[in-house]
């Protein structure tokens, strides 16, 4: 009985095996973290961070200086041991994206004591950290908004689709789109003033459009495709949808799509979602805001060798300039980001 | 139907009636059309765990089965190019064979089914961000992939998988649908209708005596994982053509819980011996209902899963309180007589 039991666990594993050595094993990239002198540590693993290390691959050439790349799978505990591990190595500068600026204060202090520290695509700005190199979330949203309105130059309604409003660069992004639509002034990203997370029929005075809701899905991709569903549903004259975080945008062209709407409702969005890009070629999106992930990575190398040469940063917000993608400059970006890709892939 | 699956059934028309009555956009057909879709999709997932949660144990890892089926359908066909029907046979393997590796460690290797499923959940869900390099993919190949030769057979996959069917001028039935139909009489066929479907149930209520009058307890068992990793199997193949999108970190997460609550709200009990297939389907519906109606009233979807915690806790309690009240109305009954 038991080496039956055994002879299927084998077989079992040996087909599971089947299936992932299918795949390619070969490392390209060159890792060598034997001298590597500084760290670049995201806050979690996604495709986003391949191509902010593409960023990081070709400063490390270019500055020459090794860099090691570190992705966090189980959120602030992970980070923690990561950096802690870093720091007994005796790293000398780190960028990283803290997962819970608020709570980590403490810890990324301790950091900064031990080791350069910079924050990168997110900020941590009670903590010691030198300098923050990041977007500027508001001024995005902004340009965006500008999208819509190149979109719809008549005016109309517009709903706002993102994964959670509890990030403040979410926030950040969402007040932008309000402020830039109902022709506000231009606010400081230090002290925005944000309208309700729930507010319904934004509108102004003098303003031809109207922002019916935001709604939110927690990352859930299903989830956000029924939210576009839904809306479509409920609101007979909505004509644009605003995609905040990278899978909305994709979510909102196929509900589209779906219900034979496609040119009926714009779509304009956030990020470089194939989906969204091939949307754009074909004319079933308008137009996306792209962060240039890769530059996330190339500034923070750059800056940390800098400042291990003796350079200080001159302000405490390194701003990271975003790209607007139409279809006027869609091929470039494209294979842009696909050269990137391929460069950032782990190995 | 038994006295739970009327009492769901209930909840189902209360709430469509509310809403309906609140928005009058809410039964146009497109919107019937996103519900029925939204409602297989869930539903498939959740009959599977209803087998595992009859015979007393629980599964964990659908939510991870539903994203590495998802990942390893479209790795083969976008990527890789695998003639698109082997494909899906392969996955469909692959998933059964994930039901049969829990079945034999908890029964053969006696680990807890948590245990199990919980590893299974982590497993899972890395091997897929590794097989991709955590890269999203969708099934449909994009003109410059490998599988784009195989696109003519790939977009009548999609069409079975995610496509509709024209019932009338406005309303067409979402394939899933049909899906969860031929699955659902399946399930509820081998579990009311066989000899192997009483075992189950009488297994979930007492395995020692099932066990002592002569049924083999782990075959039953091993079967009700397996068809728990089949059912998760196929709605991870549903879900990729659905989405046409991929994320190896996050398709599936969760949905574990979306096929327990709809499992336990239809009326099964996770101590096993008590369940019904259409009271599971019909409670995937009210999951799937109260998403559309909080976003057709408009309710900040900041609340949803409050209200989906109240109305699954309020369904639960109201179904032990009837029982109660029925069993001492029958005590009561037994001793004027």
């Amino acid at each position: 009985m038991k080496t039956r039991f055994l002879i299927v666990i084998m077989c079992a594993l040996s087909l599971a095996g089947w299936v992932g050595c299918s795949k390619k094993t070969d490392s390209e990239g060159d890792n060598d973290s034997s001298e590597a002198r500084i760290a670049y540590v995201t806050n979690g693993v996604d495709p986003f961070w391949d191509l902010c290390a593409a960023g990081v691959r070709i400063a490390e050439k270019e500055f020459g200086i090794g860099c090691e790349v570190h992705m966090p799978t189980k959120g602030v505990v992970d980070q923690k041991r990561i950096m802690e591990g870093l720091l007994a190595k005796g790293i000398e500068g780190i960028a990283v994206s803290p997962v819970d600026a608020e709570n980590q204060t403490p810890f990324l202090n301790e950091v900064a004591e031990n080791s350069k520290l910079i924050t990168q695509d997110a900020d941590a700005p009670k903590s010691k950290r030198l300098v923050y190199i990041g977007t500027n979330n508001y001024k995005a949203g902004r340009a965006l908004g500008k999208l819509v309105k190149e979109a719809l130059p008549e005016g109309g309604e517009v709903i706002i689709f993102v994964g959670r409003l509890e990030q403040l660069n979410a926030r950040q992004r969402r007040q932008g789109v309000i402020d830039e639509l109902l022709d506000k002034p231009e606010q400081e990203l230090s002290s925005v003033k944000f309208d309700a997370v729930d507010a319904k029929n934004l509108t102004a005075e003098g303003s031809k459009y109207t922002i019916l809701d935001t709604r939110t899905d927690n990352f859930d991709k299903a989830k956000a495709k029924s939210n576009a569903e839904d809306a479509i549903t409920k609101y007979e004259n909505v004509k644009c949808m605003v995609g905040l975080f990278a899978y909305n945008p994709p979510a909102c062209i196929d509900a589209i799509k779906e219900a034979n709407k496609a040119g009926e409702i714009k779509v304009c969005g956030f990020d470089e979602q194939d989906a969204l890009l091939q949307a754009i070629k074909d004319g079933n999106a308008h137009g996306t805001i792209s962060q240039q992930p890769w530059e996330y990575g190339y500034e923070s190398v750059k800056m940390l060798k800098n400042i291990l040469d003796g350079k200080q940063p001159e302000t405490s917000f390194h701003e990271v300039p975003f790209l607007v993608v139409t279809k006027d400059n869609i091929d470039e970006f494209w294979a842009k980001k696909k050269e990137m890709a391929e460069l950032g892939k782990q190995d | 139907m038994n006295k739970n699956t009327l009492g769901i059934f209930g909840l189902l028309v209360a709430i469509f009636a509310i809403t309906a009555l609140l928005n009058d956009k809410f039964i146009s057909a497109y919107n019937m059309q996103n519900l029925i879709k939204w409602s297989s999709l869930y539903a498939v997932m959740s009959i599977g765990v209803a087998f595992v949660i009859i015979t007393g144990g629980i599964d964990l890892s659908i939510g991870s089965v539903v994203g590495l089926v998802a990942v390893v359908l479209a790795y083969q066909l976008k990527v890789k190019g695998i003639d698109p029907g082997q494909a899906i046979i392969t996955t469909m393997c692959m998933s059964l064979l994930i039901g049969l590796i829990h079945g034999l460690l908890i029964t053969k290797a006696k680990i807890q089914p948590f245990v199990v499923t919980l590893c299974g959940l982590l497993i899972y869900r890395s091997l897929g961000r590794w097989l991709t390099d955590n890269q999203s993919l969708g099934p449909v190949p994009l003109e410059d992939d490998k599988g784009y030769a195989n696109i003519d057979t790939i977009n009548s996959l999609d069409q079975i998988f995610s496509g509709k069917i024209a019932i009338t001028d406005s309303f067409n039935l979402p394939t899933p649908a049909l899906f969860l139909l031929a699955l659902g009489i399946a399930a509820a066929l081998f579990l009311n209708r066989t000899i192997w479907g009483r075992y189950l149930f009488a297994l979930g209520n007492n395995e020692d005596g099932a066990r002592y009058s002569g049924i083999n307890t782990d075959n039953m068992k091993i079967i009700a994982y397996v068809i728990c990793s089949f059912m998760a199997g196929i709605a991870g193949i549903l879900f990729a053509f659905e989405l046409d999108s991929v994320q190896p970190a996050q398709t599936g997460e969760f949905y574990e819980l979306y096929a327990i609550a709809a499992a336990v709200l239809g009326g099964c009990s996770l101590r096993g011996g008590v369940g019904s297939i259409l009271g599971v389907v019909i409670a995937a519906a009210v999951i799937r209902l109260i998403y559309n109606s909080i976003n057709m009233l408009g309710i900040s979807t900041h609340l949803e899963f409050g209200i989906l915690g109240i109305v699954i806790l309020l369904g639960v309690m109201a179904d032990e309180f009837l029982k109660r009240y029925s069993a001492q109305r029958a005590a009561a009954k037994q001793k004027e007589s």
